[in-house]
């Protein structure tokens, strides 16, 4: 099954060189190759009817009735080994922790600022910089409560900090129930491996929650607001509600009543103390941000500035997930906490800055540039792949907007078997851990690794045609 | 000697009180199960017809094609564009247009799609279970291969579509706690099967009244038997009269019979009792007007005589039930789920 496959080059997550397999890989290669392409394949479809069955699918509208696709599940899963895992361990911890204190000193005295590590025209021209939130104390001095932090690795197998997700990350619903199919369908390729279980992420998310409770109750009462059904990760916010036994809330089931906040029952009006809003800034409250919108529950802002509720992640938040800011994060790390920074960025370059901006200008067939503002890999250029004229168009969006975008080198992005075509077949990955900041920081062990399918693409995004793999970390040796 | 130290019991209570239910996920929850509910009479009659073709197909092309309109009266359905009035395949159109039709609104798939959309919408509320038979469901009827299997055998498909229905029925009762959100499902389901029932025996009625001449007992007979499997209800009925086969014996088991699941006054009895619990629930102690409405039902159901669904008729007997039924079903939504 693996005879034909090739490196290209590249680092390859599995193999050390042609043929023989890393040591925490060996044990599922040769159980592999004992299986056979037929075999391997039956429990393909099994974990495809699971999904289906399961309703874990994401809706695409390309025609009337919206079509329902299962999120491609590649079943060769991906281990990371106990020694590397520390290593993002401890980047992660101290990444959300610095990432915080940016926030908190951003709404409040602005130290990073006047002492000029971080340019304040950045700041202030950031499109999530939300000015409503100065001054504004959020519970236990937390803003960003639950990050994604997306990790590639370079051609050297180093781990590289691609971007940090900290306004509503979502994917980790996938992440558990690609667990629970794997332990469905390949139950004994379990057997040769000690994996971290990462089960108790509901629980963890519902500590967290709690945590943040404005008034000290037993029994908050909690809801994940959602966008409802026809936003593309309804599946994960209702997961996650039924995960916690938490009410699943859209904003027309809230109302704010003299700066409290309450959801309307059966029995009439219930007050609601914390909120896991998955929904953005811009449609949280009419009243503050978007006044044409519908959506939103109007006052909200209002209750959560008097400290009558909690609002999980704090709103603005997407001042420190700012592609131009995110350049600065080992900065900050340095200005708040003393230390260096135990992830490494990958280069990038400021279009905002002059120098940057030439560079880039001039050399935009090596780069990859990005708007700082979007995600799900839109408004982006493989400056590398792109045609002359695609790249004389972001010339031009660049030298309009500068701020609005960044360019960095082409990281080859690490690659790993996947099961295509009967056979094995490199493809690139990333990874996306899931980070709590409550009580204490928690990283889950494990992650979202999503996957190219296409052959040669580096781009993982669900909406461009990615999927995803199992993350298995282990447990130390003994 | 040292003392071993006890570790300290967390003081909670077992009886916690039961939740407050959102207003939205009530609504939906009723909604979920009253479509269950209709999906599984539409696939009945639609079944129980098939079969009447094997039997009485050749005897009596004109009654058949009377049952045939009967299935779009019971579920007040307009016909397909064009009618089906008088066509050669009419069997076949009525009931492709109520298993497949998308633009209709009562055809098999587009209950058990909008029972699935309502449950999609309070994934948190419903058990995995419930959900994952509902999804089986749908997928049976919406997948790429539904059309080639329904082909195959209409019979093994809305058997399946039955089965599959009750599955979740079951499933409801046994892994959901029964606290409000039951309780919707609860008067939705019975709501449901009170309205199809009463329609079912009225509109057979008509028909069976208006050929009466023409028909001899042994095709009476068969008629009656599939009013009753119609209404899932001929084992029972058998069990009861052993065999007698008259109009109004079959009215008054199907809408009097107290202990009987399918039968209209069970039915009544089950919604009231859920409608108490639910303003038992939501700290009322007024009665609210669907609860009054059902009670009132309730209570004439009880106390009647065959001799009184005589003297008025059958049909109006069972439209004036369906009335009140219709004005409940409204008032639930006024008092619950409007916000």
């Amino acid at each position: 099954m693996f005879d034909q496959y090739e490196a290209d080059g590249l680092f390859d997550e599995m193999f050390e060189a042609p043929g023989r397999p890393r040591p925490h890989y060996s044990a599922v290669a040769s159980r592999l190759k004992s299986l056979g392409p037929a075999a391997f394949n039956k429990r393909v479809r099994m974990a495809d009817v699971t999904f289906r069955n399961q309703g874990i699918t994401f809706t695409v509208y390309n025609d009337q009735r919206g079509v329902e696709k299962i999120f491609p599940f590649d079943l060769m899963p991906r281990i990371v080994p106990a020694n590397e895992w520390d290593i993002i361990e401890r980047g992660l911890v101290q990444r959300i922790t610095a990432l915080n204190l940016f926030c908190q000193d951003i709404y409040h005295d602005q130290r990073i600022l006047r002492e000029n590590v971080v340019p304040p025209e950045l700041i202030y021209g950031a499109k999530m910089f939300r000015r409503e939130m100065f001054h504004v104390n959020v519970p236990r001095n937390i803003y960003i409560h639950i990050c994604g932090t997306d990790l590639v690795r370079d051609k050297n197998g180093t781990y590289l900090v691609l971007e940090d997700n900290g306004r509503t990350p979502s994917g980790v619903s996938y992440v558990l129930e690609n667990r629970s199919v794997m332990k469905r369908v390949f139950p004994s390729l379990f057997g040769a491996y000690h994996v971290r279980a990462i089960e108790d992420y509901p629980y963890n998310l519902l500590q967290c929650l709690k945590h943040v409770t404005p008034q000290r109750s037993d029994d908050p009462s909690i809801a994940v607001l959602t966008p409802g059904i026809y936003n593309s990760a309804y599946f994960e916010h209702s997961f996650l509600a039924r995960q916690m036994g938490v009410e699943l809330v859209e904003a027309r089931d809230l109302i704010v009543d003299n700066a409290y906040v309450y959801m309307r029952t059966t029995a009439g009006l219930r007050r609601v103390d914390v909120i896991y809003r998955r929904v953005d800034d811009d449609f949280l409250d009419p009243l503050c941000f978007r006044s044409e919108s519908i959506l939103g529950v109007a006052g909200l802002m209002n209750a959560y500035r008097c400290g009558n509720v909690a609002l999980v992640n704090a709103p603005g938040t997407g001042v420190a997930d700012d592609k131009a800011i995110y350049p600065f994060v080992p900065d900050m790390i340095k200005f708040y906490m003393g230390q260096d920074a135990i992830l490494p960025n990958v280069k990038t370059y400021i279009c905002a800055r002059e120098s940057d901006r030439k560079y880039v200008l001039e050399n935009l067939d090596k780069l990859v540039v990005k708007s700082t503002n979007e995600s799900g890999g839109y408004g982006m250029l493989m400056g590398h792949q792109a045609t002359n004229e695609e790249r004389q168009i972001f010339a031009g969006k660049i030298m309009e907007d500068p701020r609005n975008f960044i360019a960095q080198p082409v990281v080859e992005l690490s690659q790993h078997p996947s099961f295509i075509d009967d056979r094995f077949q490199g493809r690139r990955i990333d990874l996306r851990p899931y980070i709590l900041y409550g009580e204490k920081v928690i990283v889950m062990p494990g992650g979202l690794t999503r996957v190219a399918l296409r052959s040669g693409s580096l781009v993982v995004n669900s909406s461009q045609g990615g999927g995803s793999k199992d993350t298995w970390v282990l447990e130390e040796e003994q | 000697m040292s003392t071993i130290s006890l570790p300290a019991i967390p003081k909670f209570s077992v009886h916690v009180p039961s939740r407050p239910m959102m207003a939205r996920d009530a609504d939906s929850m009723f909604w979920t199960s009253r479509y269950i509910e209709r999906a599984e009479h539409v696939a009945r009659l639609l079944l129980v017809n098939a079969n009447l073709l094997i039997d009485v197909g050749d005897l009596a092309p004109k009654l058949l094609s009377q049952h045939w309109q009967s299935v779009l009266t019971i579920m007040r359905t307009e016909p397909p564009a064009g009618g089906v009035e008088g066509t050669k395949d009419m069997g076949a159109r009525i009931a492709h247009y109520m298993t497949f039709d998308r633009d209709n609104a009562n055809s098999l798939l587009t209950c058990v799609s909008r029972a699935r959309e309502n449950a999609r919408g309070i994934r948190e509320n419903i058990s995995a279970e419930m959900w994952e038979a509902l999804n089986t469901l749908y997928w049976s009827i919406r997948g790429d291969d539904a059309p080639s299997r329904f082909e195959e055998s209409p019979d093994d498909f809305y058997r399946q579509l039955m089965t599959g229905s009750m599955l979740f029925q079951g499933l409801t009762d046994q892994t959901l706690d029964h606290d409000q959100r039951w309780l919707f499902t609860q008067v939705a389901k019975y709501l449901e099967r009170i309205d199809v029932t009463c329609r079912v025996i009225e509109t057979k009625y008509n028909i069976l009244q208006s050929g009466a001449g023409q028909m001899d007992a042994a095709l009476k007979n068969i008629q009656w038997m599939a009013v009753l499997r119609s209404c899932c209800s001929i084992e029972a009925y058998r069990r009861h009269h052993l065999g007698e086969m008259d109009p109004l014996r079959v009215a008054t088991f199907l809408v009097l019979e107290r202990n009987f699941p399918r039968s209209v006054r069970y039915a009544v009895g089950m919604a009231r009792e859920a409608l108490c619990s639910i303003r038992n629930e939501t700290s009322g102690l007024a009665i609210d007007p669907a609860e009054r409405l059902l009670g009132r039902l309730n209570a004439q159901l009880e106390y009647a005589e065959p001799s009184e669904v005589m003297k008025e008729g059958i049909p109006t007997y069972v439209q004036k039930i369906q009335a009140q039924v219709a004005e409940a079903g409204l008032e639930v939504q006024k008092r619950y789920f409007l916000y």
